[in-house]
């Protein structure tokens, strides 16, 4: 239902810094409101599980796309839409580091 | 304090990781390509200073030369400028800036120094270039935790350069 997610890397900086926690939900009935803006965390088969924020969704590919906040950032237009089963939950609360 | 009590409870537990990367993992950054570029800028104006006191008979192999030091000149001082463009703006993080207050200044000094080097042949302005761009790579350094040292390049101009101590 809830799992506990450090970040890793400064793609949606200044939201989420290297090193913040989050805590995301499982619940399957929460994931089918996902909505633009949302950060989500998925499973991406080469680059393992990421946290991205929420461009778009695309109900009629049963996928959403995701943006970085960082200018450099990688999002959709490198990782592919993300499809709907690669979801692993939806971020509901972030612990920032004290730095 | 609730960040304390997850973090601790993360050394003991291990909380799995979500990647927040900008480039799909990469993550090598290394100043030493601006510096080695930076160095080869310096190396062509002592070509060219060499080839202006050798160089008696200003004909067709002079001209040769002398466009050839020229061109490798401002590629490499162009190079340098990018490397350090590319970790300025991809690598450099704000608590970075914060940890480094002068690094904007040091930044804006190394794209001066490095037209003034493309511009004309000052070796002083190609020195300080180098040093610039030293001083740019011990910060880099800094901030990944890694120990620097400084010693002269085995190789002509024989400056002095910083180097992570491994």
């Amino acid at each position: 239902m809830f799992r506990l997610i450090k970040v890793t890397g400064e793609s949606l900086s200044p939201f989420l810094k290297d090193g913040d926690y989050v805590l995301i939900t499982t619940a399957p009935f929460l994931l089918k409101k996902i909505n633009r803006g949302d950060l989500v965390v998925f499973h991406h088969d080469d680059v393992g599980m990421m946290i991205k924020k929420v461009a778009y969704v695309d109900p009629s590919l049963d996928a959403l796309f995701v943006i970085g906040t960082h200018p450099s950032s990688v999002d959709s237009k490198q990782l592919g839409p993300i499809s709907n089963n690669s979801i692993i939950g939806k971020v509901i609360w972030h612990i920032p580091s004290p730095v | 304090m609730i960040y304390q009590i997850i973090n601790m409870l993360d050394s003991k537990i291990g909380v799995k990781r979500a990647k927040a990367h900008c480039d799909v993992p990469c993550g090598i950054y290394d100043p030493s390509t601006a510096q080695i570029a930076a160095l080869t800028v310096v190396r062509m104006m002592d070509l060219m200073a060499d080839l202006e006191v050798k160089g008696d008979d200003k004909g067709t192999s002079y001209h040769n030369s002398m466009a050839r030091y020229i061109d490798v000149k401002e590629e490499h001082a162009e190079k340098a400028k990018h490397e350090v463009r590319v970790i300025w703006g991809d690598y450099i993080k704000a608590q970075h800036v914060e940890q480094h207050p002068g690094l904007t200044d040091l930044v804006h000094k190394i794209m001066q120094l490095g037209s003034k080097s493309r511009q004309t042949a000052d070796r002083e302005a190609g020195v300080q270039f180098v040093e610039a761009i030293n001083e740019f790579a011990q910060i880099f350094w800094e901030t990944k935790g890694v120990a620097t040292k400084r010693a002269n390049a085995p190789y002509a101009p024989a400056l002095e350069m910083v180097y992570p101590d491994l």
